[in-house]
């Protein structure tokens, strides 16, 4: 069997070394227009911190694919033709699949900002190896930059501009920062601990012009509100998209919604085409459309997907969702899905609990929501926690009280450093007893 | 590489293999080759009031491992194992390899380092050496290597000795922190490892043996005797002059600081042994790895953390010396040192297991099974 991978990413990656685990005999070729190798695009930030070189990021020894006989070739997928089982590239290599794994990917979110289109340099992003390079060389110490947009990579992007000595603005859409996962307390601990390390955050502000000079180079950003931000360096991060333009025009395009339509198997709507990873657009029968955007959701997928490509009958739900970043110092962890994305108080539906402690003088904080009696969500800022565990409650339906209870079982923290859970449990205390109704516990 | 100030620019060279870190390499093999083959330094300890050359090498050592732990404990305040670990490793060198020996000299005693033990200090189980210790000591040589290594080393790991305890791990884990990384992670130097560090265990072994032989045998094989006292000789001379100290240290800026430790060593072989038998573990949070390579990158024995990480595997390797750098520096919290009982490893492993299937097939159901 022959099989073709477009996109040598996590979602590509883990598929290709599955599919050779699980059928010795397969021909496996990965094409990527990217890079040469995999590697992990989560850590880009730590090439640029130089903490890590560019070859520490990938993380197989390149010998790796020659060893498991995964072949890799260079260049952008121009066309597919399910017809014929083939694709062929821009550099007009044409290959014959019996099955095609699509895994392309997310690529940036392109805002509708006035004078975006003229920007020629000081655009940097941190979604590919190009991206990298371009930070590289877009970056100037003592100079002013400002970051677009509220999420995971906007603050990867200032705290990389920050440490190549940047003045660096935050320039935040939403009330506060990250509002999808984060309620308003914890995005101020958040936004103190970028304040501390000299981050200019403005939150509620829309970009809405750009300002370059004569060679295209960007010089200034408007909102808005009224405000002006001299830069030299423009972080764009609003999102990510499933990269999936070129199937557009391709001689038979596969089903696109969002993302790429796929069912609970990872197959398209062209015989032998799958797709898998932050590309995909999960249709699952009774559920809403699905596009997991993560780095664990992709590795899952790609793995999936690799099992459904040899026949497996798979049927893929996602499951319970849990996710981990780092913001500057402060480490978070995830888990469950919280009832409201934006919890301000009042507006939690009933029967909602939403337990919030934030350790005094500390950067550290635990939100934990049940609901209908059983715990639900957990949003842990500054401590080390085994997301395991909180799945398993999650999924046996433990009360907040028995949760708060055996709290201590999850943590995950450094031998003499665990989180002395004593103040949390004692502010649980005295919540449950004054406040069981549906409501927040002060900070 | 983005690299503004001299700063900057100097830091990232004298701690990547530029031309400082090559200045700096050079220094270090000069001042070890004066040290052990000269007596240059002599006067200048006895116009310090040091004594002997080897007093002023044990203050600069303390001083450098003094100033190094300083500097970690700024640098790690938040990570209480850093913390506690670092003042352990100070201590242990202030106390028992620097004063305490220079204090049994001036009550008369032999000059004796407490936190040395066998194998990486063989006079300390050389009959012509220990047999002349007052009793005490002797029961310290003999109790310290045939108990409380093995037995601590089943219950913590190799690290109680080898980054609490002993001063070649002290002086990596402190003066060496800033070139860690540069240990290599290649499968070539792991197949030279395994091979270097059990030759010289079976060279150490093979000796303390023949110095038993021979003074058991006293005057009666004068061959035996003489073969002993040259195999003594050239022991010394490669592996604890040459291998622990000029190339150990020497290399510090160019391969990291374990070098010493990780291919050498012969009670880092010898605690290997015991950790993997033992409790001690690396215990992986399963799917939580982004692959960032962090962990392996900062470890300074070459292990190739991130593969056990992203494949969800807790492991336990003979050369970790549970400095528990690699959980500090992950970003994703997803390492964690522990010391797991055997019962305990065993249900975990039965739990792992049901998980990794879990995990595997996560939020799928597969019909076909």
């Amino acid at each position: 069997m022959n099989y073709a991978i477009v996109g040598n990413g996590v979602a590509g990656i883990t598929a290709a070394l599955d599919l050779r685990q699980r059928d010795p005999r397969a021909e496996i070729t990965v094409i990527s227009a990217e890079s040469d190798y995999f590697f992990s695009r989560t850590a880009l930030m730590y090439s640029f911190m130089d903490r890590l070189t560019r070859r520490d990021l990938e993380p197989y020894e390149r010998g790796v694919y020659d060893a498991q006989r995964i072949r890799r070739v260079r260049g952008w997928a121009q066309d597919l033709d399910a017809k014929s089982c083939t694709l062929t590239l821009d550099n007009g290599q044409t290959f014959s699949w019996d099955r095609l794994l699509l895994a392309t990917g997310s690529r940036p979110r392109r805002p509708e900002w006035q004078g975006l289109d003229h920007a020629r340099s000081g655009l940097v992003n941190f979604v590919s190896l190009q991206d990298l390079d371009a930070c590289e060389a877009a970056v100037r110490r003592g100079q002013r930059a400002v970051v677009v947009g509220g999420g995971l990579i906007g603050i990867e992007l200032v705290e990389c501009l920050r440490w190549a000595g940047m003045e660096v603005t935050f320039l935040i859409r939403e009330p506060w920062y990250w509002p999808v996962a984060l309620s308003e307390a914890e995005s101020a601990m958040v936004i103190e601990h970028m304040r501390h390390h000299g981050v200019n955050v403005v939150a509620g502000e829309v970009v809405a012009t750009v300002e370059t000079d004569s060679h295209g180079a960007v010089t200034a950003v408007s909102t808005a509100q009224g405000s002006r931000y001299e830069c030299s360096t423009l972080g764009v991060s609003i999102g990510v998209e499933p990269a999936l333009d070129w199937l557009r025009n391709v001689s038979t395009p596969p089903r696109l919604g969002r993302g790429i339509v796929v069912d609970a198997g990872f197959h398209t709507s062209l015989p032998g085409v799958f797709a898998a990873g932050d590309c995909a657009e999960l249709q699952l029968p009774g559920s809403a459309p699905i596009v997991e955007q993560i780095w664990y959701s992709a590795k899952r997928q790609g793995r999936l997907a690799a099992r459904s490509m040899l026949g497996e009958r798979i049927q893929y739900a996602p499951p319970v969702f849990f996710n981990s970043s780092k913001f500057f110092e402060i480490e978070y962890t995830t888990v469950g899905r919280f009832p409201n994305s934006i919890p301000a108080r009042g507006q939690i539906s009933e029967g909602t609990l939403v337990f919030y402690f934030r350790y005094p003088g500390q950067d550290i904080s635990i939100r934990i929501a049940g609901q209908g009696g059983a715990v639900q969500a957990f949003n842990m800022l500054g401590s080390r926690w085994d997301h395991n565990q909180f799945e398993r409650w999650i999924e046996q339906r433990r009360s907040l009280d028995d949760v708060m209870d055996r709290l201590h079982q999850a943590q995950f923290d450094v031998e003499f450093g665990r989180l002395d859970l004593a103040p949390a449990r004692t502010a649980f205390k005295q919540w449950r007893a004054a406040n069981p109704a549906s409501v927040e516990a002060p900070a | 590489m983005i690299r503004q100030t001299l700063r900057d620019r100097f830091a990232h060279d004298i701690t990547n293999r530029g031309v400082t870190a090559w200045l700096v390499s050079a220094c270090l093999f000069a001042f070890y080759l004066i040290l052990y083959f000269t007596e240059w330094f002599t006067p200048v300890a006895r116009a310090l009031h040091l004594g002997s050359k080897w007093t002023l090498y044990g203050t600069l050592y303390t001083l450098a491992i003094l100033t190094g732990g300083g500097f970690m404990l700024r640098r790690y305040a938040h990570n209480r194992y850093q913390v506690i670990r670092t003042i352990c490793v100070m201590c242990s060198q202030v106390l028992f390899a620097y004063s305490l020996p220079q204090f049994l000299v001036f009550l008369r005693q032999p000059e004796y380092y407490f936190s040395y033990l066998w194998p990486l200090k063989l006079d300390y189980l050389n009959p012509n050496y220990l047999f002349h210790l007052p009793l005490p000591f002797i029961l310290w040589s003999m109790l310290g290597s045939f108990l409380l290594v093995p037995v601590l080393g089943i219950f913590f790991g190799k690290r109680w000795y080898c980054s609490w305890v002993c001063g070649c791990g002290g002086l990596a884990n402190t003066f060496g922190e800033p070139w860690r990384h540069l240990s290599s992670k290649s499968t070539k130097s792991w197949k030279f490892e395994r091979v270097s560090i059990y030759t010289v265990l079976g060279l150490a072994i093979v000796l303390t043996a023949l110095m038993f032989v021979s003074y058991a045998a006293g005057g009666a094989n004068p061959r035996l005797a003489a073969f002993t006292v040259n195999y003594q000789t050239w022991y010394g001379l490669i592996v604890a002059s040459m291998l622990a100290g000029v190339v150990g240290v020497g290399l510090y800026p160019i391969n990291g600081t374990r070098v010493w430790c990780r291919f050498f060593c012969p009670m880092a072989a010898l605690l290997g042994i015991v950790q993997k038998a033992g409790r001690y573990r690396i215990t992986v949070k399963d799917d939580m790895c982004i692959s960032c390579g962090l962990c392996s990158k900062y470890c300074e024995m070459g292990i190739d953390v991130r593969s056990y990480a992203q494949s969800n595997e807790s492991f336990t390797r003979a050369s970790c010396v549970g400095c528990g750098l690699c959980a500090e520096v992950c970003p994703r919290g997803v390492l964690r040192l522990e010391n797991v009982t055997r019962q305990a490893r065993q249900m975990q492993l039965v739990q792992i297991r049901g998980i990794q299937a879990d995990s595997e097939c996560r939020g799928a159901t597969m019909e076909s099974i």
